[in-house]
Protein backbone atom coordinates (compact mmCIF):
# COMPACT_ATOMS: atom_id res chain seq x y z
CA UNK A 1 0.00 0.00 0.00
CA UNK A 2 2.76 2.43 -0.75
CA UNK A 3 1.36 5.31 -2.64
CA UNK A 4 3.56 7.90 -4.20
CA UNK A 5 3.93 10.62 -1.65
CA UNK A 6 4.25 14.11 -3.07
CA UNK A 7 7.80 15.34 -2.80
CA UNK A 8 8.05 18.41 -0.61
CA UNK A 9 8.45 21.28 -3.03
CA UNK A 10 11.12 23.10 -1.12
CA UNK A 11 13.05 25.13 -3.63
CA UNK A 12 14.65 27.43 -1.11
CA UNK A 13 18.29 28.15 -1.74
CA UNK A 14 20.34 26.37 0.85
CA UNK A 15 21.50 28.93 3.36
CA UNK A 16 24.94 29.30 1.89
CA UNK A 17 26.21 31.75 -0.66
CA UNK A 18 27.52 34.67 1.38
CA UNK A 19 27.54 32.39 4.41
CA UNK A 20 30.47 30.47 2.97
CA UNK A 21 32.61 33.59 3.31
CA UNK A 22 31.56 33.81 6.94
CA UNK A 23 32.42 30.12 7.43
CA UNK A 24 35.87 30.77 5.95
CA UNK A 25 36.53 33.75 8.22
CA UNK A 26 35.28 31.84 11.29
CA UNK A 27 37.39 28.87 10.24
CA UNK A 28 40.53 30.99 9.92
CA UNK A 29 39.88 32.45 13.35
CA UNK A 30 39.23 28.99 14.80
CA UNK A 31 42.56 27.71 13.49
CA UNK A 32 44.48 30.87 14.39
CA UNK A 33 43.04 31.07 17.93
CA UNK A 34 43.60 27.34 18.51
CA UNK A 35 47.20 27.50 17.33
CA UNK A 36 47.85 30.58 19.41
CA UNK A 37 46.19 29.21 22.56
CA UNK A 38 47.90 25.84 22.18
CA UNK A 39 51.30 27.49 21.88
CA UNK A 40 50.66 29.87 24.78
CA UNK A 41 49.36 27.15 27.11
CA UNK A 42 52.16 24.70 26.30
CA UNK A 43 55.09 27.10 26.12
CA UNK A 44 54.34 29.73 28.74
CA UNK A 45 51.17 28.94 30.68
CA UNK A 46 52.42 30.45 33.95
CA UNK A 47 53.16 33.93 32.52
CA UNK A 48 49.57 35.11 32.16
CA UNK A 49 47.12 32.35 33.10
CA UNK A 50 43.98 34.48 32.68
CA UNK A 51 44.84 35.76 29.22
CA UNK A 52 45.89 32.32 27.99
CA UNK A 53 42.83 30.57 29.43
CA UNK A 54 40.80 33.24 27.66
CA UNK A 55 42.63 32.50 24.41
CA UNK A 56 41.75 28.82 24.77
CA UNK A 57 38.12 29.66 25.56
CA UNK A 58 37.82 31.97 22.55
CA UNK A 59 39.38 29.24 20.39
CA UNK A 60 36.67 26.79 21.52
CA UNK A 61 33.95 29.39 20.85
CA UNK A 62 35.28 29.99 17.32
CA UNK A 63 35.49 26.25 16.61
CA UNK A 64 31.90 25.66 17.80
CA UNK A 65 30.63 28.69 15.85
CA UNK A 66 32.42 27.53 12.67
CA UNK A 67 30.95 24.03 12.90
CA UNK A 68 27.47 25.33 13.74
CA UNK A 69 27.35 27.87 10.90
CA UNK A 70 28.82 25.40 8.41
CA UNK A 71 26.47 22.56 9.37
CA UNK A 72 23.42 24.85 9.43
CA UNK A 73 21.17 22.12 10.81
CA UNK A 74 18.18 22.81 13.02
CA UNK A 75 19.86 22.04 16.33
CA UNK A 76 23.29 23.34 15.36
CA UNK A 77 21.73 26.65 14.34
CA UNK A 78 20.66 27.03 17.98
CA UNK A 79 24.19 26.16 19.04
CA UNK A 80 25.38 28.77 16.54
CA UNK A 81 23.19 31.47 18.09
CA UNK A 82 24.61 30.64 21.53
CA UNK A 83 28.23 30.47 20.35
CA UNK A 84 28.10 33.72 18.37
CA UNK A 85 26.23 35.37 21.26
CA UNK A 86 28.97 34.29 23.69
CA UNK A 87 31.54 35.53 21.19
CA UNK A 88 29.88 38.95 21.08
CA UNK A 89 29.65 39.17 24.88
CA UNK A 90 33.25 37.96 25.13
CA UNK A 91 34.77 40.48 22.76
CA UNK A 92 32.79 43.37 24.27
CA UNK A 93 33.53 42.32 27.86
CA UNK A 94 37.21 41.50 27.35
CA UNK A 95 37.67 44.53 25.11
CA UNK A 96 36.23 46.83 27.78
CA UNK A 97 38.11 45.16 30.65
CA UNK A 98 41.41 45.30 28.78
CA UNK A 99 40.91 49.05 28.48
CA UNK A 100 39.82 49.71 32.08
CA UNK A 101 41.87 47.02 33.86
CA UNK A 102 44.93 46.38 31.67
CA UNK A 103 46.71 44.68 34.58
CA UNK A 104 44.36 41.71 34.22
CA UNK A 105 45.65 41.05 30.72
CA UNK A 106 49.43 40.92 30.87
CA UNK A 107 49.46 39.12 27.54
CA UNK A 108 47.42 39.70 24.43
CA UNK A 109 44.43 37.54 23.65
CA UNK A 110 42.28 37.50 20.52
CA UNK A 111 39.64 39.66 22.18
CA UNK A 112 41.78 42.15 24.12
CA UNK A 113 41.49 45.75 22.91
CA UNK A 114 38.37 44.70 20.94
CA UNK A 115 40.59 42.54 18.74
CA UNK A 116 42.96 45.30 17.67
CA UNK A 117 45.70 42.76 17.05
CA UNK A 118 43.51 41.27 14.32
CA UNK A 119 42.40 44.45 12.60
CA UNK A 120 39.23 44.64 14.76
CA UNK A 121 37.80 41.73 12.80
CA UNK A 122 36.91 39.90 16.08
CA UNK A 123 34.71 42.90 16.99
CA UNK A 124 32.82 42.93 13.67
CA UNK A 125 32.58 39.16 13.25
CA UNK A 126 29.89 38.37 15.88
CA UNK A 127 27.60 41.08 14.46
CA UNK A 128 28.00 39.60 10.99
CA UNK A 129 27.46 36.14 12.47
CA UNK A 130 24.20 37.10 14.20
CA UNK A 131 23.02 38.98 11.10
CA UNK A 132 23.71 35.91 8.97
CA UNK A 133 21.98 33.55 11.42
CA UNK A 134 18.91 35.81 11.35
CA UNK A 135 18.98 36.27 7.57
CA UNK A 136 19.47 32.59 6.76
CA UNK A 137 16.85 31.35 9.23
CA UNK A 138 14.63 28.80 7.41
CA UNK A 139 11.57 30.21 9.19
CA UNK A 140 12.30 33.74 7.98
CA UNK A 141 13.12 32.58 4.45
CA UNK A 142 9.88 30.62 4.15
CA UNK A 143 7.85 33.57 5.45
CA UNK A 144 9.54 35.91 3.00
CA UNK A 145 8.75 33.53 0.17
CA UNK A 146 5.09 33.01 1.04
CA UNK B 1 68.46 38.69 1.08
CA UNK B 2 68.07 34.97 1.65
CA UNK B 3 65.71 32.62 -0.09
CA UNK B 4 63.17 32.78 2.76
CA UNK B 5 62.77 36.55 2.42
CA UNK B 6 62.87 36.42 -1.39
CA UNK B 7 60.33 33.58 -1.52
CA UNK B 8 58.17 35.48 0.95
CA UNK B 9 58.17 38.65 -1.16
CA UNK B 10 57.45 36.78 -4.39
CA UNK B 11 54.64 34.87 -2.64
CA UNK B 12 53.19 38.16 -1.34
CA UNK B 13 53.23 39.73 -4.82
CA UNK B 14 51.62 36.63 -6.34
CA UNK B 15 49.07 36.52 -3.54
CA UNK B 16 48.24 40.20 -3.99
CA UNK B 17 47.70 39.67 -7.73
CA UNK B 18 45.48 36.68 -6.97
CA UNK B 19 43.47 38.82 -4.54
CA UNK B 20 42.96 41.49 -7.23
CA UNK B 21 41.99 38.85 -9.79
CA UNK B 22 39.47 37.29 -7.40
CA UNK B 23 38.12 40.74 -6.44
CA UNK B 24 37.58 41.51 -10.13
CA UNK B 25 35.67 38.23 -10.48
CA UNK B 26 33.59 38.98 -7.38
CA UNK B 27 32.61 42.35 -8.86
CA UNK B 28 31.73 40.72 -12.17
CA UNK B 29 29.51 38.19 -10.33
CA UNK B 30 31.64 35.21 -11.33
CA UNK B 31 32.74 32.15 -9.40
CA UNK B 32 36.37 31.07 -8.97
CA UNK B 33 37.78 29.38 -12.09
CA UNK B 34 40.40 26.65 -12.44
CA UNK B 35 43.07 29.09 -13.65
CA UNK B 36 42.75 30.95 -10.35
CA UNK B 37 43.12 27.70 -8.44
CA UNK B 38 46.28 26.96 -10.45
CA UNK B 39 47.55 30.43 -9.52
CA UNK B 40 46.72 29.62 -5.88
CA UNK B 41 48.75 26.43 -6.33
CA UNK B 42 51.72 28.54 -7.48
CA UNK B 43 51.41 30.66 -4.32
CA UNK B 44 51.33 27.51 -2.17
CA UNK B 45 54.40 26.20 -4.05
CA UNK B 46 56.20 29.48 -3.26
CA UNK B 47 55.28 29.08 0.41
CA UNK B 48 56.68 25.54 0.31
CA UNK B 49 59.93 26.85 -1.23
CA UNK B 50 60.05 29.35 1.62
CA UNK B 51 59.46 26.61 4.20
CA UNK B 52 62.18 24.37 2.74
CA UNK B 53 64.59 27.32 2.58
CA UNK B 54 63.80 28.06 6.24
CA UNK B 55 64.54 24.44 7.21
CA UNK B 56 67.85 24.58 5.31
CA UNK B 57 68.84 27.88 6.95
CA UNK B 58 67.86 26.68 10.42
CA UNK B 59 69.81 23.42 10.12
CA UNK B 60 72.71 25.58 8.90
CA UNK B 61 72.92 27.21 12.32
CA UNK B 62 70.55 30.14 12.07
CA UNK B 63 68.38 30.76 15.15
CA UNK B 64 64.87 32.12 15.46
CA UNK B 65 63.57 34.12 18.41
CA UNK B 66 60.21 32.33 18.36
CA UNK B 67 60.49 29.20 16.23
CA UNK B 68 57.12 27.78 17.36
CA UNK B 69 55.24 30.94 16.32
CA UNK B 70 57.13 31.09 13.01
CA UNK B 71 56.25 27.50 12.11
CA UNK B 72 52.70 27.92 13.37
CA UNK B 73 52.18 30.82 11.00
CA UNK B 74 53.83 28.99 8.11
CA UNK B 75 51.74 25.82 8.54
CA UNK B 76 48.46 27.75 8.86
CA UNK B 77 49.46 29.88 5.83
CA UNK B 78 49.92 26.68 3.82
CA UNK B 79 46.41 25.51 4.76
CA UNK B 80 44.56 28.70 3.78
CA UNK B 81 44.50 28.47 -0.02
CA UNK B 82 43.59 24.74 -0.11
CA UNK B 83 40.61 25.69 2.07
CA UNK B 84 39.77 28.34 -0.52
CA UNK B 85 39.88 25.67 -3.21
CA UNK B 86 37.36 23.59 -1.26
CA UNK B 87 35.04 26.62 -1.09
CA UNK B 88 35.58 27.27 -4.80
CA UNK B 89 34.44 23.74 -5.64
CA UNK B 90 31.49 23.70 -3.22
CA UNK B 91 30.18 27.20 -3.91
CA UNK B 92 29.73 28.01 -7.59
CA UNK B 93 28.62 31.62 -7.12
CA UNK B 94 30.42 34.93 -6.79
CA UNK B 95 30.78 34.23 -3.09
CA UNK B 96 33.61 31.78 -3.77
CA UNK B 97 35.49 34.73 -5.31
CA UNK B 98 34.77 36.83 -2.23
CA UNK B 99 36.05 33.99 -0.04
CA UNK B 100 39.22 33.80 -2.16
CA UNK B 101 39.77 37.55 -1.72
CA UNK B 102 39.39 37.21 2.06
CA UNK B 103 41.77 34.25 2.15
CA UNK B 104 44.38 35.91 -0.07
CA UNK B 105 44.31 39.06 2.07
CA UNK B 106 44.68 37.11 5.33
CA UNK B 107 47.54 35.22 3.71
CA UNK B 108 49.22 38.55 2.93
CA UNK B 109 48.95 39.58 6.58
CA UNK B 110 50.29 36.21 7.74
CA UNK B 111 53.18 36.31 5.27
CA UNK B 112 54.21 39.76 6.51
CA UNK B 113 54.19 38.35 10.06
CA UNK B 114 56.29 35.38 8.88
CA UNK B 115 58.89 37.72 7.36
CA UNK B 116 58.82 39.82 10.54
CA UNK B 117 59.43 36.74 12.71
CA UNK B 118 62.19 35.64 10.37
CA UNK B 119 64.04 38.96 10.48
CA UNK B 120 63.66 39.06 14.28
CA UNK B 121 66.01 36.09 14.41
CA UNK B 122 68.57 37.73 12.15
CA UNK B 123 70.26 39.63 14.93
CA UNK B 124 70.92 36.68 17.24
Amino acid sequence: MTEDLPMPADTRRPAFGAGRVLIVVYGVFAIAATARAGYQLIAKASEAPLAYTLSAFSAVVYIVATIAIAHNGRRLRVVGWVAVGIEMLGVLLVGTLSMTHPELFAAESVWSGFGEGYGYVPLVLPFLGLAWLWWSSPRRLSQVRS
Amino acid sequence: MDLVVLGGYVAMVACGLLALWAAFFALRDRAVILKQLIAAGVVVALLLVQAVAAVVELTGGRELVEPAVFWGYLVVALLLLPAGAVVAIAERTRWSSVALVVIALSLLVMESRILQLWSMGAGS
